[in-house]
């Protein structure tokens, strides 16, 4: 027979917003429940609206853990990412988010513990951070979660990608987890920095095959080398990306409108046949 | 829903038809005026500490909504009544199941908010069997539920808390709502809810004063005989003197019946003030919560009221005949 044993929750006695901040906060049925109702009406706008184009979903691993990391432009990169994983993980699913913005006042942390499930990076305190990190890191393995990571540490103001920030290494370094790169391409367009309205511009997530960095050494050399792999990882994916959206005849639009060419041209060679045909007579 | 339900239900202008709210609620508001002076002035004469002062003045600030919250659905209506009363159902099942970590099996914690939506429904139709089954009905499917996770290892005890916090938390508790369908709810509802705050007050006042030989040591430290028995006679007293005017007319209007009546408020109110610390002990927690400034969570405030409410009802009920028998059942389901 077993002794009963007590697994309180691990955010147990923090004040609603010490909890919402805390990188040990654990959901619940209701948090759980809200998550499903966003994720789900998420992927349905998104569909529907930007016309949201997912390639590579067989690439994801069958089970956490493991480690999205994207290019970042936009605030629906987020959301992007979040709805094209299962829903089965919503609550292992944990976007890391900047602090300083996203926990910046009660209401705001309220939304992205509860909805987002986002868990903070402090930029600008220098100390701890490292201890932040740390904890990110244990949590990952010990809860098996999943990580959505922007390594440029915030939105590009241009759309195009800029260098990566080494720090985010620290949370696989030497462990097995796979990290999955993933190229986000529309998300500029659809909702520049500093708009809240949403276009409806075509979005395409593209994630590309996990690796693990179990070799790699948890150390500064190891972090930049980490790095700059994931980097020219998901810009090898924007170029396959790319070159796939000029030639690849499943794209709809492109379809569409080759169709609409070759039945235009059909269309005047058969009137200027009718014309010809009157014509001669 | 014909027009005496809905006004049973959603009724606010006979909220102070009987004397007894509206005598309850002035002293009450009085009380919450009185306290901050008289904490000013303990201050002010250096008779209590600072520290003790800014407990005290936490302690008033969370009173003022916690009065608001407990006193405006009572006179707002019987439907508010049963709607507040699920929701602190469920406010402290959650802290529960939070502090023993049965929130991590959803299933479980599923069946028990359906339990409780479904208690808050009988409540509000007025289909007392419902209300009466739901106990067995939703331990049955916490029993059930997570069978099909073939997973053995700990069944006992998560259904045995699953089972154990809906009873408590939700059953125990909603029988408050169930009260609301009787016509005096408003006293009624005034007369149990003062008497087990008071009933903690009593204790804890009591055994400051008397108190040395402790009651259950392991338990509760805090708590002693002379607190204890103090609270069995001042509560007693105060349900006799509010009872007289609430039961006035009634097979209930004697002090050998209020007197049983201010035994049982008195020592089930004491009785789940012990519950709650026994779980408290077991788990290794001071507070189950924090969201009650100065008090704790949830249930650190309103520990004493989980016994409380099945009791009265059917102390009543046996005394009076059936609760809210003169008022329409099943209005929503007919029959």
């Amino acid at each position: 027979m077993n002794d009963w044993r007590y697994n309180s929750a691990h955010d147990l006695g923090l004040q609603t917003h010490q909890r919402h901040c805390s990188p040990s906060r654990e959901s619940d049925l209701t948090t759980s429940v809200l998550r499903l109702g966003w994720l789900m009406a998420i992927r349905t706008i998104l569909k529907c609206w930007n016309r949201l184009d997912i390639r590579g979903l067989e690439n994801l691993p069958a089970q956490p853990p493991y480690v999205v990391v994207a290019n970042h432009s936009s605030h629906l990169d987020t959301v992007v990412l979040a709805s094209a994983l299962s829903l089965r993980w919503r609550d292992r699913i944990s976007p890391l988010a900047a602090g300083d913005y996203f926990f910046a006042t009660p209401p705001r942390a309220g939304f992205s513990a509860m909805i987002l499930n986002a868990l903070p990076i402090w930029r600008n305190r220098r100390t701890g951070q490292r201890h932040e990190l740390g904890d990110l890191r244990e949590r990952l393995i010990n809860e098996r979660a999943i990580y959505i990571v922007f390594p440029e540490g915030s939105r590009s103001r241009d759309g195009h990608m800029h260098e990566f920030k080494p720090g985010f290494a620290t949370l696989i370094a030497g462990t097995a987890i796979p990290v999955l790169p993933c190229h986000l391409s529309g998300s500029f367009t659809a909702m520049p920095p500093n708009t809240f309205a949403v276009r409806p511009r075509k979005i395409t997530l593209q994630i590309g095959l996990p690796r693990t960095f179990e070799a790699v050494a948890n150390g500064a050399q190891g972090w930049r080398q980490i790095a700059s792999v994931v980097r020219e990882e998901i810009v090898a994916l924007s170029t396959r990306e790319s070159s796939t959206k000029k030639f690849h005849p499943r794209h709809r639009y492109e379809t569409l409108l080759l169709i609409a060419r070759v039945a235009r041209l059909l269309l005047r060679r058969r009137l200027h046949g009718l014309v010809g045909f009157r014509g001669a007579g | 829903m014909n027009s005496t339900a809905l006004q049973h239900l959603f009724g606010w202008r006979t909220a102070f038809d009987h004397p007894v709210t509206a005598d309850a609620v002035v002293c009450i508001l009085a009380a919450l005026v009185i306290a901050p002076l008289v904490i000013h002035t303990l201050a002010r004469f250096n008779l209590i500490s600072p520290k003790l002062r800014e407990e005290l003045w936490l302690r008033w600030k969370s009173w003022l909504w916690l009065t608001a919250a407990m006193v405006g659905p009572i006179l707002l209506g019987a439907g508010w009544v049963m709607l507040a009363v699920a929701v602190l159902s469920w406010f402290c099942f959650q802290e529960f199941a939070r502090a023993t970590g049965l929130f991590r099996e959803l299933p479980i914690i599923a069946v028990v908010a359906v339990g409780i939506f479904a208690l808050l429904l009988a409540n509000v139709d007025h289909y007392d069997r419902m209300y009466f089954a739901l106990a067995a009905l939703t331990s049955g499917v916490i029993a059930v539920i997570t069978l099909p996770e073939n997973r053995p290892q700990g069944y006992l005890q998560r259904v045995g808390l699953g089972s154990l916090g809906f009873l408590l938390f939700g059953y125990s508790i909603g029988y408050l709502g169930l009260m609301a369908n009787d016509s005096r709810y408003r006293p009624l509802l005034i007369l149990v809810l003062l008497s087990v705050e008071l009933n903690d007050i009593f204790a804890y006042c009591v055994g400051k004063i008397f108190g040395s030989r402790k009651l259950l040591s392991n338990i509760s430290p805090g708590k002693t005989v002379a607190g204890s028995l103090g609270a069995l006679v001042l509560t007693t007293g105060l349900v006799m003197c509010m009872g007289t005017s609430v039961f006035a007319g009634t097979a209930m209007a004697n002090d050998f019946s209020l007197l049983k009546l201010g035994l049982l408020i008195s020592l089930l109110g004491q009785l789940g003030d012990l519950i709650l610390s026994a779980i408290k002990r077991d788990i290794g927690v001071k507070d189950l919560g924090v969201c009650i400034a100065g008090h704790g969570g949830w249930l650190d405030r309103f520990d004493s009221l989980v016994l409380v409410p099945p009791a009265v009802y059917h102390f009543l009920s046996y005394e009076l005949g059936p609760l809210g028998l003169n008022q329409p059942m099943r209005i929503l389901t007919g029959g």
